[in-house]
């Protein structure tokens, strides 16, 4: 059986409430928030948090493939999945792909793991998806987009969910759109692409998926896909014979805004925290044409369902103070970031240290330590340490809130953390409210954008407090 | 200096493009076939010369680089940097340090890692590791709210060690800031990093200062009031405290240690100083190094200062020249700086600001923080 065997949403911390825009220019908006990528989150950091909810911390994953899917990558040459694969510790014989071109990508990604591992060429493949997509201020575009990312991992041990089969359309249509120079979404605007594309393209996918099962829309128990806006879903449910409000799972859009690729995923990973097994749930995904898939739920998943629920991820936020924090986080306003660039040479020499997260552990003392040393900290013992890889859960031991620090944002804290099974980092504490910052508080890292020096994203670990 | 130095063991690295090998490993590969072929344990080895002349993203400015590669602490190790000389130069010092009959046993290395910069080896380039930097009060701050989360000190303590040097500092002309602050200003200042606000901290500030010494016989000639170096020690520990399990964050080891070098050598104890000028870069680093120092134990350096017993009147006046608080650190004058104010005060030179009857002062420096400290004592003759 080829299914889901993990999943996970990630959703950003920070919101900026429809208020805050139509403030700012007079717009009408709907009522409610957005979510918003802290200044050092991007696709490729909401990705990889995604990706280490669906691994235990601590181990080495088993996993044999990392698929990334984003329309909005940090990169235009450089592939996310690798980094994203290092940084969830991955083999070298991973085979990594990026998925790109439409909000579909994300879907295509999780369709080409299953294909995969079906096949027998993969046999536990991660596929996550992210999206920090960006309207043009004063858009209509502006309150419907939403930053986060969600993953899942596709194998054949411990599946929650099976993936049954999958239907496609695929056809020329533009509805949302992003040419190689221009930097904010471009949307065709009105009812003509709702109706034409999505609801045109997505419900014949869905609809020859259930004739082809010979299934009845009220055999479905949830239907999961990405919504352009807030009503798009529903009137297509609508359309398909669906009670869009028993069988509807809401989509991002209307909750935290809409996270284009990892839209589906989000929608999938709300319907598994509630789902029973024998459920059928139907994944669709849109742009271009669109893919459907049939998922029924397996006796597994009420053992395995995610860490952190879906409702969590909305109900943990904090709210930006003003329109121009988020004008700032997404860089629509430029700024002086300081800091060199990572060295290449010593990225290459660190890798395993400084991204896959290895310290050393003492043979003679058992002294877990970092950075990676060649006599003991502790004991002083000489050629008896070894690699050790180090948990990404601690505790801080000190800190201090700096205000004087070169960042783009202050106050920036700064903690030495002691992790658990030993080893101490120094490191920024970010997505943070003040008083969550103190001695013995609990954090989880998280890898971020430490800085943009040298004309590159430089990442690095960070800890944030455990919600 | 004939006959008395001698090479006991060398080691060398293979020299070319060693981008898979760091910095670090280059001085430990070096070393580890010097200690054996030399067949010595390394905590033999009392002092330490590296030789680098251009500090690179992985290490190479400070000594701290040779001690947090060797784990080679709590002894003097100094970095040498002196152009295409350098490794000569080291080995120089190495033999200078053994001929005065301070050490027995030095190790002298020379380690340079040229590829890590770039094609032209110009290029500044950061660690993927510490790329975003830190600022000095943060890296003070760590230890001062691990201290204040252990002994249950508060924000006021701070404030009143920099009510005291802003007091001796407005009586003293050279100084800086010369006004005298209120407990409450220092406590409604805007916070630089937590828990240090404005007057928390030492401003930046601009100085030089100068000493003249020479062998003590033939001191007489200049003066009849010379003071004598009585003692001295420096001690290093991790340049990485943040990265070591095994520190507690409540003081410094390298000042304990230094200290405890220097009092030998002068054949006194902490009882026998009559004042002190200490590294007070921060308030809280004035409470530690007191504390550090041997004045008061662990944790009493809070209450030494709310009892007013190291003000300029109190039984170990600390900082009675201002301190840094007062003076700012320009960080190559300030231990001069600090040897001045003794000489000045066991000359009976201060004025309103003279400590009563002094016999021995001391001067302390800490940088890093903790991972180097110097404690010299000064004597009247």
């Amino acid at each position: 059986m080829v299914g889901i065997t993990a999943y996970s949403a990630y959703v950003p911390r920070f919101r900026l409430e429809r208020a805050l825009i139509s403030r700012a220019w007079g717009t009408a908006q709907s009522a409610g928030e957005i979510a918003v990528a802290n200044y050092d989150e991007d696709a490729l950091t909401m990705a990889t948090e995604a990706a280490l909810a669906c691994i235990t911390d601590g181990e080495v994953p088993a996993l044999d493939g990392l698929y990334f899917a984003s329309t909005s990558a940090p990169y235009r040459e450089k592939q996310v999945a690798s980094v994203v694969a290092t940084a969830c510790d991955l083999s070298r014989r991973t085979h990594s792909a990026d998925f790109t071109g439409s909000v579909r990508a994300g879907v295509s990604a999780l369709i080409a793991a299953v294909n995969a591992v079906r096949a027998g060429a993969r046999t536990d493949v991660l596929v996550s998806a992210a999206e920090t997509r960006l309207a043009a201020p004063e858009s209509e575009l502006e309150g419907l987009l939403g930053d986060a990312g969600a993953a899942l991992r596709v194998g054949t041990d411990n599946v929650v969910a099976e993936v049954v089969d999958a239907a496609f359309v695929s056809e020329e249509f533009t509805h949302l759109w992003r040419t190689d120079s221009q930097r904010f979404l471009q949307a065709f605007p009105g009812k003509f692409s709702n109706t034409y594309g999505y609801a045109n393209d997505l419900g014949e996918a869905i609809r020859s998926l259930l004739d082809a099962r010979r299934l009845q829309p009220q055999a479905i128990a949830k239907l999961a896909v990405y919504a352009p806006d807030a009503r798009a879903a529903a009137d297509l449910a609508k359309e398909l014979g669906f009670d869009p409000r028993k069988q509807l799972v809401s989509p991002a859009v209307g909750t935290i805004g809409s996270a284009g690729a990892a839209d589906a995923f989000l929608a999938l990973a709300a319907a598994l925290d509630d789902a029973a097994p024998g459920d059928f749930i139907v994944v669709g995904a849109y742009g271009e044409g669109a893919d459907a898939l049939l998922l029924r739920v397996t006796d597994e998943l009420p053992r395995r369902r995610a860490r952190r629920p879906w409702k969590q991820w909305l109900d943990n936020k904090l709210l930006l103070s003003s329109y121009e924090k988020y004008l700032k986080f997404r860089r629509v306003i430029d700024l002086e970031e300081p800091g060199e660039a990572i060295n290449n040479v010593l990225e290459f020499k660190e890798l395993k240290q400084d991204i896959r997260l290895y310290g050393s552990g003492c043979e003679a003392c058992g002294t877990v330590q970092f950075p990676i040393a060649r006599v003991c900290i502790q004991c002083k013992a000489r050629e008896r340490l070894t690699d050790r890889k180090l948990r990404k859960q601690g505790t801080v031991f000190t800190f201090t809130i700096d205000h004087l620090i070169a960042n783009v944002e202050h106050p920036l804290p700064m903690a030495v953390i002691d992790l658990e099974d030993g080893g101490r980092l120094y490191l920024q504490v970010t997505d943070f409210t003040e008083s969550e910052v103190s001695i013995g508080a609990p954090v989880t890292l998280t890898f971020r954008r430490l800085h943009e020096g040298g004309g590159n994203h430089n990442y690095f670990w960070k800890a944030r407090p455990l919600r | 200096m004939k006959d008395q130095v001698a090479v006991i063991g060398v080691g060398c690295t293979k020299f070319g493009d060693l981008f898979e090998t760091s910095y670090e490993e280059l001085i430990c590969d070096a070393a580890f076939e010097a200690y054996a072929d030399a067949g010595i344990d390394p905590r033999e080895i009392d002092a330490a010369y590296l030789g680098t002349y251009l500090p690179g993203p992985s290490g190479g400015k400070a000594a701290v680089s040779l001690g947090d590669a060797l784990r080679l602490y709590d002894r003097p190790i100094t970095r040498v940097e002196n152009y295409c000389a350098t490794g000569t130069d080291a080995f120089r010092n190495g033999c200078l340090a053994i001929a005065s009959g301070t050490y027995d046993i030095v190790l002298v290395l020379g380690a340079e890692k040229l590829k890590d910069r770039g094609g032209r080896g110009l290029p500044r380039l950061g660690h993927p590791l510490l790329a975003k930097g830190n600022s000095a009060p943060g890296l003070f701050a760590l230890a001062a709210n691990r201290y204040m989360h252990t002994f249950g000190m508060g924000r006021d303590v701070l404030a009143k060690v920099a009510v005291k040097n802003h007091y001796n500092g407005a009586r003293n002309p050279k100084a800086h800031l010369r006004m005298e602050v209120t407990e409450e200003k220092v406590l409604n200042a805007p916070m630089i990093a937590s828990p240090f606000g404005l007057f928390d901290c030492c401003p930046t500030t601009d100085g030089s200062a100068a000493a003249i010494i020479c062998r003590a016989d033939i001191a007489k000639r200049f003066r009849s009031d010379y003071v004598l170096v009585k003692g001295f020690g420096l001690a290093v520990t991790t340049g990485r405290p943040y990265f070591d399990p095994t520190f507690d964050y409540l003081g410094f080891r390298s000042t304990q240690m230094a200290a405890q070098q220097a009092y030998k050598m002068a054949n006194a104890s902490a009882r026998d100083i009559s004042f002190a000028e200490v590294h007070d870069c921060f308030t809280w680093t004035e409470v530690s190094n007191t504390e550090d120092l041997g004045f008061c134990a662990k944790g009493e350096g809070g209450k030494l200062a709310v009892e007013g017993r190291t003000s300029l009147s109190g039984d170990i006046p600390i900082n009675p020249s201002g301190g840094l608080k007062s003076f700012g650190h320009p960080i190559g004058a300030s231990g001069v700086r600090m040897i001045y104010e003794c000489v000045k005060q066991l000359q009976g030179q201060c004025g309103e600001r003279q400590v009563k009857n002094p016999k021995l002062g001391l001067a302390h420096n800490v940088g890093g923080p903790g991972a180097v400290s110097c404690v010299i004592v000064l004597g009247n003759n």
